[in-house]
């Protein structure tokens, strides 16, 4: 194992969290479920008692008369809304008191009647017998005509009723403890780092300096643990070697300033200038603390924001619609989809104002400034009591969000060096992926267990939560005030790189239609149709983290891939293409769960394949452009305009519901996707290969 | 008190263990006690149910509802079905109680809040709450379409919170006992995990040791860490060694005089 990586640390650890977390809860969840099971069972069987009494009641009055059982007429007009009205009775049925079937509804009279010839029908008492017949749990009770027995009147419930009734709790186990299993990878990722591997790697710097013979810095350590106690070791040592020579020089000063004999001035001053010339001692007169901004610094805490904002993913249309009838003369669908494209429009408004923000007050400052928008936004959606609140409420955290992931970024930009950037952009993104899977699935489970409006709660929970981590773990991070920052270039700079036919294709029909998509589908199409079809909130994030997997699992293979094959326009090409087919599945498969799930995985592995050889494309096709305003920069004003695809895909799909139904809006949205797609895979055939530096002749 | 490696991991895990826990079981307990509410209400409407049928099929003869002498023997045989059940009442559209396992209330009036359901939901059991019990009703409606009053079966508010007490208690017992397991086991595990990186940190602290302030040379390290920290005791003993040969060569230069 090396001391400097987190990787070997951090498996070992995850394991013992799986073995911590996943054992416990899967005992405990299992035992607790057989608990509940038994508890069930005493209820259904004196519901099954009190239906097979009516049943046995009514029956025997018409025998009373002198019907003989197997003359009775409308039994099953009889049985019929009875089974229909208490759905965990699977059948009823009428026997003789030998135990052939007379009468029977729900299932198939050959299931049931050699079990009843063979049962002792005589031994059932006033109260009943319960038995097991199968998968059922039969009562029977006595008919009676007079004084004699003149049949059995049967009840059978579903054994696996109430397993079924309660597997909604094994589904919700199951998705907390996936989503606790990521907030322990990232907590354990942060206690390794900023306790074991960031110091130490901090330390490994440090020694190879020392190595060399420079020793201007020390560790710095605050921890008593043992990798603190360590650091002191070594700051002990450095600061004892640090204060050998200072003592020396103090000497030598003492015999240069007062020694009459110059000949000993001259060769004391050769023995100091030897020391100085094979060692570094700080000239601040005693060592610096040595500190490094890490970008894993801020992970935690942006893993937290970005999941507080995923708990509400699952069901903010639905939550939306509630809000809706507030609204007159304006289309429902139109008004919910309004709270999702307004949020992304104020992502992309104020996104390239808190990029210049944080280069003027630092990152930690604007996670800061940005969490109080976030925070007023969760707690007043959720206080929300019509749509045009709702709408206000949604927009400002939405320019909280901008904020707070651009300080993000702004922090992990700086904190890596540029050759490792995409190192650091790995950062940013394993967080973001990380929180979508989580946050989306537990915000569905915590949604249906305590209601909408409380999940926004536990947002703004979530978002004080991060900002207290960066308020207490970035403090040495922000810019000193009045540090001159270079002025980069405006906006109409920005706006000329759309004379670059290829970035403009890349961003109108690649770019674009993937934000179109994934807003307009996945945040809002799909909580909206597995709604109408009567799925609760917390099945409609199972299947919409169905997203973020499959992007989780190809994403890896697609870089691996664009690096090998070289092909980044292809692939981005291909991926687009997938998306827009996936979107047509409900022309093929129709509306129902089969066709969704079809399409949120195209979409996952559309946007898995392309995402990264979309950012790879950039520095290639603007190549000028990059070397003149900036990799960031251009990159910045690429999200700028692909998140205009994330303000129009919402809209753009509610516009089509009323013209043709859920399915076809999802079709119609496909089409739009793929002929953007067709168009792009085309022209992307004249991309070649390499740098672009045409647009040098671009003047400036 | 020091916090050791495996003492924060521990408290990481178990942190994340323990609301884990409180998070699926207090998920699980409401899905439950939903399910087992839903059954209940469920059965109790079934037993208000029968009763309503039985007693629109008076209805429909023509016979008024007050008099339907049979109807209180058949709420008293329900109830006597079920130790549960505190109480079944049947009452008109006027408030007045017709009909009642309690006979003593015959005569007086229902709260005016028990009409407001049976002009709302038509044919739908309704779910009220008295003081200490829950009600479940049906409205009786005549051959007309007319409500004529209702059916209200009443059954102990606290009979979830019984039901489900035990349960709980039981649960919470074993959930304390597995959380101890894990935590005693965390502690364990994240120690034994731990134990390389705190024996190499050991080691190398008394390289730095011997070889800085005794002058032992330095083993070499088993990676690349290691082999840099060992270069760096090195490097650090060589300085301490020239400083002090410089330190003696400038005194003995000074004392020339």
């Amino acid at each position: 194992m090396k001391l400097d990586s987190s990787r070997s640390l951090l498996i070992r650890l995850f394991a013992l969290a799986v073995l911590v977390l996943v054992t416990p809860l899967s005992i405990l969840s299992l035992r607790a479920l057989g608990e509940f099971e038994q508890g069930m069972v005493p209820e259904l069987d004196k519901k099954a008692a009190a239906i097979g009494r009516d049943v046995a009641g009514q029956v025997s009055r018409a025998l009373g008369y002198g019907i003989p059982v197997d003359r009775l007429v409308g039994v099953d007009e009889f049985f019929s809304p009875m089974l229909e009205a208490n759905p965990e009775i699977r059948y009823l049925a009428i026997t003789d008191p030998v135990g052939r079937v007379k009468f029977i509804n729900g299932v198939d009279r050959d299931e049931l009647e050699p079990h009843y010839r063979s049962a002792d029908m005589n031994a059932v008492g006033a109260d009943g017998v319960k038995s097991s017949i199968g998968a059922y749990m039969d009562l029977a009770l006595p008919l009676t005509a007079g004084q004699t027995v003149a049949g059995h009147v049967h009840v059978g419930f579903d054994q696996n009723h109430i397993a079924t009734r309660l597997s909604d709790i094994l589904a919700d186990v199951a998705v907390v403890i996936v989503s606790s299993l990521i907030i322990a990878f990232e907590i354990l990722l942060f206690v390794v780092f900023v306790n074991v591997t960031g110091p130490l790697k901090l330390l490994r710097d440090l020694v190879n300096r020392a190595g060399h013979g420079d020793f201007t810095h020390v560790p710095t350590s605050g921890s008593d643990d043992e990798v603190g106690r360590f650091l002191r070791a070594v700051q002990g040592t450095l600061r004892q070697l640090d204060g050998r020579y200072r003592q020396l020089m103090a000497y030598v000063d003492e015999v240069r300033s007062g020694h009459f004999d110059k000949g000993v001035v001259a060769k004391v001053g050769d023995v100091a200038d030897r020391i100085n010339f094979l060692y570094r001692f700080s000239p601040s007169g005693k060592p610096e603390p040595m500190v490094e901004r890490r970008a894993t610094d801020i992970r935690l805490a942006l893993f937290l924001f970005v999941f507080a904002e995923e708990l509400s993913r699952s069901f903010m249309p639905l939550f939306a619609g509630r809000l809706a009838s507030s609204v007159p003369n304006v289309p429902i669908d139109l008004v919910m989809a309004l709270p999702i494209a307004l949020f992304m429009a104020a992502i992309a408004i104020a996104s390239p104002l808190a990029g210049q923000l944080a280069e003027r007050v630092g990152p930690r400052r604007l996670f800061l400034i940005g969490a109080v928008p976030a925070t007023i936004g969760s707690l007043m959606t959720a206080a929300s009591f019509g749509m045009f609140d709702l709408i206000l409420w949604r927009t400002l955290t939405g320019f909280g969000y901008a904020m707070a992931t651009m300080a993000c970024q702004s922090y992990i930009s700086h904190a890596v060096k540029s050759d490792r950037r995409a190192q650091g952009l790995g950062v940013y993104v394993a967080a973001v992926l990380t929180a979508g899977i989580g946050g989306n699935a537990l915000g569905g489970v915590i949604a249906d267990r305590i209601g909408l409006r409380p999940t926004f709660v536990v947002s703004a929970i979530l978002v004080v939560l991060a900002a207290m981590l960066v308020s207490r773990l970035l403090s040495s991070a922000d810019p000193a005030p009045g540090e001159d920052q270079p002025r980069p270039p405006g906006g109409r700079h920005l706006l000329r790189l759309l004379r670059n036919w290829r970035f403009t294709v890349l961003m109108v029909f690649a770019a674009v239609p993937a934000k179109m998509a994934l807003t307009g589908y996945l945040f809002f199409l799909v909580p909206v149709t597995l709604s109408q079809q009567g799925w609760e909130v917390a099945e409609i994030a199972r299947i919409m983290v169905l997203y973020p997997l499959v992007m989780v699992a190809v994403s890896p293979l697609a870089a691996r891939l664009a690096d090998g094959l070289g092909w980044r326009a292809g692939q981005v090409a291909v991926g687009g293409l997938i998306g827009g087919v996936g979107l047509l599945a409900p022309l093929l498969l129709g509306g129902g769960p089969l066709s969704i799930v079809v399409s949120i995985t195209a979409l996952g592995v559309s946007h898995g394949m392309s995402a990264s050889p979309q950012l790879a494309l950039l520095p290639d096709l603007c190549w000028t452009e990059c070397r003149r305003l900036g990799n960031t920069r251009v990159l910045g004003f690429s999200r700028f305009v692909e998140r205009l695809g994330s303000v129009a895909g919402p809209i753009l799909a509610a516009l089509f519901i009323p013209l043709w139904g859920m399915s076809g809006a999802v079709a119609g949205l496909g089409v739009v996707v793929l002929s953007m797609a067709v168009v792009f895979a085309i022209a992307s055939a004249a991309y070649g290969s390499g740098p672009h530096i045409e647009t040098e002749e671009d003047p400036a | 008190m020091a916090w050791s490696l495996s003492r924060k991991v521990s408290v990481a895990l178990l942190g994340i263990l323990l609301s884990t826990m409180v998070m699926t079981g207090a998920f699980g307990y409401y899905k439950f006690q939903s399910v087992l509410s839903d059954q209940v209400n469920s059965r109790y409407s079934f037993v208000v149910f029968t009763i309503k049928r039985k007693i629109e099929d008076r209805l429909a003869l023509g016979l008024a509802l007050r008099a339907l002498r049979q109807i209180q023997e058949l709420a008293e045989l329900e109830k006597a079905r079920d130790s549960q059940i505190l109480g079944i009442q049947i009452y008109d559209s006027n408030r007045e109680v017709l009909f009642d396992t309690d006979r003593g209330t015959i005569g007086s009036r229902v709260p005016s809040t028990w009409l407001e359901p049976l002009s709302a939901q038509g044919t739908q059991p309704f779910s009220l709450t008295d003081e200490d019990s829950a009600l479940v009703g049906l409205p009786l409606v005549n051959t007309l379409g007319k409500v004529e009053g209702a059916v209200v079966l009443r059954y102990p508010a606290t009979y979830l919170e019984q039901e489900l007490g035990r349960l709980l208690q039981r649960l919470a017992g074993e959930f304390a006992v597995v959380l101890l397991g894990s935590a005693v086991l965390s502690v364990i595990a994240a120690s034994w995990l731990l134990r390389d990186v705190r024996q190499r940190l050991v080691a190398m602290e008394n390289t730095l040791n011997q070889s800085v302030t005794k002058g032992a040379p330095a083993k070499p390290g088993r990676d690349a860490f290691e082999g840099d920290f060992v270069r760096f005791c090195g490097k650090a003993r060589e300085a301490v060694e020239q400083i002090g040969e410089a330190s003696d060569e400038v005194e003995r230069l000074d004392r020339l005089a």
